[in-house]
């Protein structure tokens, strides 16, 4: 369905290039549901950028990504409107600005379907809307986004990018503007209908609980560059890299006694990672050697650390 | 919406009874008067010619006086202009001051949004750098050089239009319409451009690409109405200024206008003209600032509760 090989990210800044994300690989299939997990700042949502064409204007992207056999990244922006908000569909990150503020929300729902008639089109939006629960849908499809709560505006995002009933689905941070019931709704509604429809579906989030509830394998990425990658159940069984370690470790677990300090992985990201030679964890890494420092280490087998292999 | 409107209007009734108010006494705090001493003229004449046009009395008559007129249409007098009442006047130069600001600020509106457009959609490209450049000059180059450049080209060298005044029909109007509208094209088209290239960075501009519904459908349904708003801001009180007329187009080009007396009514103390001018303009003003709030609000919902 969706096969990324090597995909790098550069952007334009003050003249240089910066690599944002550095050799992504990963492959979906048909009604997999795909986890890519990691810190703010670790290129994440760059890479559903890169792949729906819609990168900042100083943004390049690299590398391969075949859908249904087609290249996203070599596709004329012509050819990728025959794909974008059909058969693929990104549910974006921010709701109060991802919505058009002067147009009613019916309408941008409606938009998504412009080669059905009006009244049709509109009729789909308003049933989608009900679907992802919105109260008073027919109604409520009448009015403008400032008139919804932040909840609410990203559960238009959601219906529009499933309007279409697309075969790939991107979702950048779907949840994480909501509270914690309508989180668990979505969830399975997305889990749903990728069931139903075989819709695949790559998740962006840092919340390893979306991960546990809705995904099938993980791809764990640092520094633009990918640590892991697994099925989701053995990634929380047995996290080989140092870095997915630390991170499950820093998660919050209910049958665990309360901890006086929450664990944290000491340090911060270093800025410019990917651009850097070496493994972009190696200054926060408590298994580190002066080779991870020099070395890039390549995914071997769904891991990059040699360390962990040896 | 149709309280919005009128909510508008009924506050833009006070601010026209306020401007009354305040020109009216502002102006007779103001040194000299009508009739102050130009030409030697004795105590007795004086007096007599005060005492007709009332300005013996105390001011708040005088005020009462001239709200009494003007609620029944009438502007008083012009002490300068004898035998020519205000009405008379206004109503002389309106009609030619309101078909030359009407075709300026029509022509300014069209070739500064296209152009503002054509630059941020070619950013850095010719069409860009060009307007660029002529949006400095129709900034920064007066009126009052341009205009008599353009006579001396196209109607003396070239011979091609009137040189001035008003009997050639649409012939005449083309030179003093453009130079008009010169300076205004060159700021709607800075502010078109600016606005634009801010409004295609919005992230709901994003998710409209997203849609796949092609480059010209995300332009025209999503990021020109936002582009828009501060350029229909600024067209509003730009029309009220161009109608009303202007006093340098009206004199390089002789034309009849109302433009004239802004100045001369000041200078010459002509109390009922200053005030029926200044209401002319302040009236133009606040309706074209009530309909920009309109428009303005029909564009952007969030503007319909203010």
């Amino acid at each position: 369905m969706l096969e990324i090989k090597g995909l790098t990210v550069d952007f334009r800044v003050e003249g240089r290039m910066v690599r944002a994300v550095d050799g992504v690989s990963l492959s979906i299939a048909k009604g997999q549901v795909m986890g890519l997990v990691g810190e703010s700042g670790s290129g994440k949502s760059q890479v559903l950028y890169a792949l729906m064409g819609l990168l900042a204007e100083n943004g390049r992207a690299g590398g391969q990504a075949l859908f249904q056999g087609q290249d996203l990244l070599t596709m004329a922006p012509r050819a990728l409107d025959l794909l974008r908000g059909k058969r693929i569909a990104m549910i974006f990150q921010d709701p109060m600005t991802a919505l058009n503020p002067y147009q009613r929300v019916g309408d941008q729902l409606a938009e998504v379907l412009f080669h059905l008639p009006k009244a049709q089109a509109w009729e789909r939006a308003v049933a989608m809307l009900e679907r992802v629960k919105i109260p008073d849908a027919a109604a409520r499809a009448r009015r403008y986004p400032h008139e919804f709560s932040g909840g609410m505006r990203q559960r238009v995002m959601i219906a529009m990018a499933l309007l279409a009933e697309p075969d790939l689905l991107l979702a950048d941070e779907p949840t994480t503007a909501l509270d914690v019931t309508i989180q668990a709704q979505i969830l399975d509604l997305l889990g749903e209908l990728a069931a139903e429809t075989q819709t695949a579906i790559l998740i962006v989030t840092h919340d390893l609980g979306v991960v546990a509830r809705l995904c099938d394998r993980v791809t764990v990425l640092y520094g633009g560059r990918v640590m892991e990658e697994a099925g989701a159940e053995a990634l929380f069984e047995a996290p080989r890299h140092p870095y997915s370690q630390g991170l499950l470790a820093a998660t919050p677990r209910m049958e665990a006694p309360l901890a006086p300090r929450m664990t944290t992985i000491p340090g911060t990201p270093r800025a410019g990672a990917a651009s850097l030679p070496g493994c972009p964890f190696a200054p926060r890494c408590a298994l580190v050697t002066d080779r991870c420092r020099k070395e890039t280490p390549q995914l071997i087998e769904g891991i990059a650390c040699r360390e962990v292999t040896r | 919406m149709i309280s919005f409107v009128a909510k508008r209007l009924w506050s833009g009734l006070w601010t026209l009874a306020a401007l009354i108010t305040l020109t009216f006494f502002v102006m007779r705090l103001v040194p000299g008067g009508p009739f102050s001493k130009n030409r030697k003229i004795s105590p007795e004449v004086q007096a007599n010619i005060e005492a007709a046009f009332h300005l013996d009395e105390p001011v708040w008559r005088q005020f009462l006086r001239y709200l009494g007129g003007l609620v029944q249409g009438d502007l008083g007098p012009s002490l300068r202009f004898r035998d020519y009442s205000v009405n008379d006047l206004i109503g002389s130069g309106l009609p030619y001051s309101l078909t030359l600001g009407f075709w300026a600020i029509l022509v300014a509106a069209a070739l500064g949004i296209s152009l503002g457009m054509a630059g941020a959609l070619r950013r850095n490209g010719p069409v860009d750098w060009a307007t660029g450049a002529f949006g400095v000059m129709g900034i920064a180059v007066p009126i009052f050089i341009l205009g008599p450049l353009a006579q001396l080209y196209f109607s003396l060298h070239l011979g091609l239009l009137p040189v001035s005044g008003w009997n050639d029909g649409i012939r005449s109007l083309i030179l003093p319409v453009l130079i008009l509208a010169l300076p205004n094209v060159a700021y709607i088209s800075r502010l078109t451009r600016s606005s634009l290239i801010e409004s295609l960075r919005e992230p709901h501009i994003r998710t409209a690409r997203a849609k796949g519904i092609g480059p010209w459908r995300v332009l025209r349904a999503h990021a020109l109405n936002g582009a828009l708003l501060p350029v229909v801001a600024y067209l509003g009180p730009a029309t009220a200024g161009l109608i009303t007329g202007s006093i340098l187009i009206e004199t390089i080009f002789a034309l009849p206008g109302v433009g004239r007396h802004f100045v001369d009514a000041a200078l010459n103390r002509d109390y009922p003209l200053v005030m029926g001018i200044t209401l002319l303009y302040g009236g133009f003003l606040i309706l074209f600032n009530i309909l920009t709030d309109i428009t303005r609000a029909w564009m952007d919902p969030r503007l319909r509760h203010g």
